[in-house]
């Protein structure tokens, strides 16, 4: 069961520059900022009423003999899609950029919660708002469908480069669709879905120059303009601006690879300024490694301990091609970084006392949280590995745990060996602490279902979920 | 925490919805365009016989007001050495133009088409209804000055121009004119 496992092969005696830099236990950076999550809850509100602003300018454009002509409640119902299906794509724009306010308290896998909830809502609106207003011109026009679908693209302003925007959110659309998507490559189905971004912008002209809410409203033309380019914005400084730019300021390099286990390896970066870099423990970049194959793709790694100037830490299990590739990387590769990114920081266990609990290379994110907790802390930590040699960080969780006055359960074993449900056996009052579970996917599913099931409030799980 | 969420989501849509409406309701109700083409036709001024004059299209939504812009009466520019016998208007067919429809109301005076109106102008949307109130000022212009239907359309708006020639010329065969 539970024992402290004292292993001598893997583990090998801290060497090299950064074990010394540690030692001295440098000047740490500063935490990310503190999670507001009523701002978000402001912010929720105001694109909330942004949708039922459009909906209803798009809901009184259409006049009550428009309505009442040919095709009318066709061409309503599909100005009405239209403008509703357009602004829930704005709204997945602004959940993509993350805004740093929000995703502090949403975290990166609670944005992409959301992105995926919505998403299908827009791209159907749009399919209808197609379908809708070619019915309506046609029995307008009292011409067949297929004839009226030609005469709309090729005689209305802005209507054909418009056609090819809906034309890649249908491809992108039919792409999404999980059964189509598993098939796909990650990186390959990630640099399709950027086109999202060249349809949007195809399609904005057609909305502004045709929209009944828009024609002749040149307050509202201007009103929705700004609207997508504050999204732009947003996207271009949070997404590109901001990482080219705090990647220029710490000019990370790869200063060793050391292996930590097999199959699981530390890569530690060397970089400027480093204690000018605001990150919490448990937190992770998305990393970008400047080699030629490597550089177009970014991988989110947890750094497994705080930044300890000029160094950063980041530890990878090798579950695939790019994390093999990752194991030889040259001393010196550059490095470029966005982020931080994450909710699962000790922010969140300000009042209670937490339980840590990571499944195999779940440990990389606990550690790092575990560092950032205060000394009187008193934390419960469990260490979950199938096999024993795939105990890293022993002796510095050790000591960490020693340090705040906490427990230390290390557990080696199959998920047959060792159900998940012991672990409220072996802590006894997981019930009243905050829980932090990181690890991949099924440990994690498993041990929530489980602490929700002995009746943990939902607010008090925390997950980070490592998958790929 | 979500259920929150939710209901301030839901709420904040509801009540932004809703402020749309009563805006729209209570605001000035800014034409789409409509009254800009009433207000430009100047000759229902001049026409004596307005019982063709039945349904006066989309005139609900162009406020009054905007009666004060209009152009001067285009029949200023007829030559007045006809004056002796007296006007005759009709209405032409309505056009069905592909976009919307509409008919005109011609008034003649012997030799002189000296007036044009544009009745049961009917667009689907309203991008058609700004080309068309755009484009049908241009028409008459034209018509009046080459007093035939032999002018040049306007580039754009082919199945408008042609809707509005037609239309008169329906009327002028009902007026047994030329």
């Amino acid at each position: 069961m539970a024992r402290p496992i004292a292993r001598t092969d893997t583990r090998r005696e801290a060497s090299g520059d950064w074990a010394k830099a540690t030692r001295r236990g440098g000047a740490a950076s500063p935490r990310s900022k503190q999670p507001r999550p009523r701002l978000v809850n402001v912010a929720a509100a105001i694109v909330a009423t942004g949708f039922g602003l459009t909906a209803g300018l798009a809901f009184t454009a259409t006049s009550r003999h428009q309505l009442a002509a040919p095709g009318g409640m066709a061409l309503f119902l599909g100005n009405l899609t239209g403008m509703a299906g357009t602004y829930l794509l704005l709204v997945m724009v602004l959940l993509i950029s993350r805004i740093p306010f929000v995703e502090r308290v949403l975290g990166q896998d609670g944005l992409l919660q959301w992105h995926r909830k919505v998403a299908p809502w827009p791209i159907l609106l749009i399919v209808a708002h197609v379908v809708f207003l070619t019915i309506g011109y046609a029995q307008s026009a009292r011409s067949g469908i297929f004839k009226e679908f030609g005469t709309l693209v090729s005689t209305f302003p802005d209507m054909a480069v418009a056609t090819a925007g809906f034309g890649i959110i249908v491809a992108l659309g039919v792409l999404s669709i999980y059964s189509v998507r598993r098939r796909l490559r990650r990186e390959v189905w990630w640099a399709l879905h950027l086109f999202m971004y060249l349809a949007l912008a195809l399609a904005f002209a057609h909305e502004v120059v045709l929209g009944p809410s828009f024609v002749g409203h040149v307050f509202t033309q201007h009103i929705w303009s700004a609207c997508w380019a504050a999204a732009a914005g947003l996207v271009l400084t949070y997404r590109i601006w901001i990482p080219i730019l705090r990647s220029r300021r710490h000019r990370l390099v790869v200063d060793e690879v050391r292996p930590e286990a097999p199959g699981i390896f530390s890569i530690v970066l060397k970089g400027d300024d480093l204690h000018r870099l605001e990150v919490s423990g448990g937190q992770f970049f998305e990393w970008r490694f400047l080699v030629r194959k490597m550089w177009w793709q970014a991988h989110p790694f947890s750094i497994s301990a705080r930044p300890t100037p000029p160094y950063l830490r980041l530890t990878v299990k090798n579950v695939g091609d790019f994390t093999s590739a990752l194991a030889t990387l040259p001393v010196g590769t550059r490095v470029a970084l966005e982020g931080p990114y994450g909710a699962f920081t000790a922010h969140a266990a300000r009042a209670r006392r937490v339980a840590l609990i990571a499944g195999g290379i779940g440990v990389t994110a606990i550690h790092s949280l575990l560092e950032d907790l205060p000394k009187s802390s008193r934390p419960t930590v469990v260490c979950r590995v199938s096999m024993e040699d795939q105990l890293v960080f022993h002796n510095e969780i050790e000591l960490l745990v020693k340090q705040r006055g906490g427990r230390l359960h290390e557990i080696v074993g199959t998920r047959e060996e060792f159900p998940v449900e012991r672990i409220s056996k072996l802590v006894d009052d997981l019930k009243r602490r905050e829980t932090f579970v990181a690890g991949p996917e099924q440990f994690v599913r498993d041990v929530v279902e489980h602490l929700k099931s002995i009746g943990v409030p939902k607010e008090n799980i925390h997950a980070e979920v490592y998958s790929l | 925490m979500k259920i929150n969420q939710t209901s301030i989501i839901v709420t904040a849509a509801a009540v932004g919805f809703a402020g749309a409406v009563a805006l729209h309701a209570s605001g000035s109700k800014t034409p789409t365009g409509v009254g800009g083409f009433a207000k430009s036709v100047g000759s229902h001024s001049t026409s004596s016989t307005n019982s063709s004059v039945t349904h006066k299209n989309n005139s609900s939504s162009s406020p009054p007001h905007t009666g004060s812009k209009a152009l001067p009466p285009t029949h200023t520019t007829t030559p007045s050495g006809t004056t002796s016998s007296a006007a005759q208007s009709a209405t032409g067919s309505m056009e069905q133009y592909g976009y919307g429809q509409l008919a005109v109301d011609v008034t003649v005076r012997a030799s002189s088409i000296i007036g044009l109106q544009v009745v049961g102008l009917q667009t689907a949307e309203s991008y058609s209804q700004q080309i068309a109130t755009q484009v049908i000022p241009m028409l008459k212009g034209e018509v009046l000055s080459a007093q035939s239907l032999q002018v040049n359309g306007i580039s754009g708006a082919t199945y408008t121009t042609e809707a509005y020639l037609y239309s008169i010329q329906s009327a002028l065969s009902r007026l047994h004119f030329k």
